[in-house]
């Protein structure tokens, strides 16, 4: 009688030590997820960042920024005639920027019916301009102005329209 | 006497099986909402704040139709012709100018149709005298990012989309 009523204190004294170290897990488990949940947000608030630096590098590089050439110096500016000197040596550069596509796009004016790649005989009369076409990964994109000089009634003049720079990279480049 | 005691037994035993149980139940709910949680995509807001700072930069740089005696201006110029109610040297009205590659600007840039990320946005453009150009679009939500840029000459720009 007295053994099954220890026996059965034993068991009970088991259940609870795993009752108590269940909660203990389990108030381990919340925290970690806290500080896991935190470091993910700061992960991605770096990707961001890395994004953005990545892409703003880009457009004001010396190979794709105005400079001086269309009045003061601008931020977020390419020259479209240095762009498609550019275009035209892309496979040198393939390796230099670590990415793994380069596309400039035209947003406006808009360019009445289909989209048209840009090339050195259609040039200005296209929307896009592609430096380097790996294919596609990690997407990023900011807007930039697209400027030219334009030869009007034997005037040359500076015409800046809206574009899109969009870059994608895979993870090996962060 | 014995019979009393296998039934206190009896029953201690379910209640030991039913607090095992209870506890195997809500250790397996907590397990698939920590999996669930930790296994969510970091949530990518749709407008980043620089995407506004660009685009804000990028359009004062544009190419209007309206000129000077020298050249065709930028939306930047024209914003201040506009402030002083100046005329374009071909004749155009620097803000009717400004409204109409503004709203195209803004148009083509944001797209506000149903289905789409970006739900609306708003421009503003003041100037020490008075609101130069307000052009609105879509709903305003509670998630947005903006950008403010302050001109020379006492213009401010403030644009905000809203997601």
């Amino acid at each position: 009688m007295k053994q099954k009523k220890a026996q059965m204190k034993i068991q009970q004294m088991a259940f609870m030590l795993l009752a108590v170290t269940l909660f203990f897990v389990f108030v381990g488990l919340f925290i970690f997820m806290i500080a896991y949940s935190g470091l993910k947000d700061s992960a991605s608030t770096l990707e961001e960042k890395n994004a953005l630096l990545l892409v703003t590098k880009l457009a004001n590089s010396p190979e794709f920024s105005c400079g001086g050439s269309f009045g003061n110096e601008k931020t977020n500016c390419i020259d479209a005639d240095k762009v498609m000197a550019l275009k035209t040596n892309s496979n040198k550069y393939s390796n230099f920027w670590g990415v793994d596509s380069i596309e400039i796009r035209k947003i406006y004016p808009v360019a009445y019916g289909v989209r048209v790649e840009c090339t050195l005989t259609n040039y200005p009369q296209c929307d896009i301009i592609k430096i380097l076409d790996n294919g596609i990964s990690s997407e990023f994109s900011n807007f930039v102005s697209l400027c030219r000089k334009e030869n009007i009634e034997g005037k040359v003049h500076d015409k800046c329209e809206i574009a899109k720079i969009t870059v994608s990279y895979g993870g090996d480049n962060e | 006497m014995g019979e009393i005691m296998n039934k206190k037994n009896k029953k201690a035993q379910e209640e030991m099986v039913g607090f095992a149980l209870i506890i195997i139940v809500v250790s397996i709910i907590l397990m698939i909402f920590l999996a669930f949680y930790l296994n969510r995509e970091p949530k990518k807001e749709t407008v980043e704040s620089y995407e506004a700072e660009s685009f804000t930069q990028a359009f004062l740089q544009y190419t209007t139709s309206c000129t000077d005696n020298f050249e065709f201006l930028n939306v930047q110029d024209v914003i201040y012709e506009c402030d002083i109610r100046n005329t374009c040297a071909n004749g155009e009205d620097p803000c009717e100018v400004l409204e109409r590659n503004l709203k195209g600007i803004l148009g083509e840039s944001w797209n506000v149709k149903t289905g789409s990320p970006v739900k609306g946005y708003e421009l503003n453009i003041v100037s020490s005298k008075w609101v130069i150009l307000n052009i609105s679009e879509g709903q305003k939500t509670v998630n947005s990012k903006g950008s403010a840029q302050y001109l020379p000459k006492d213009v401010d720009i403030y644009f905000v989309a809203y997601y």
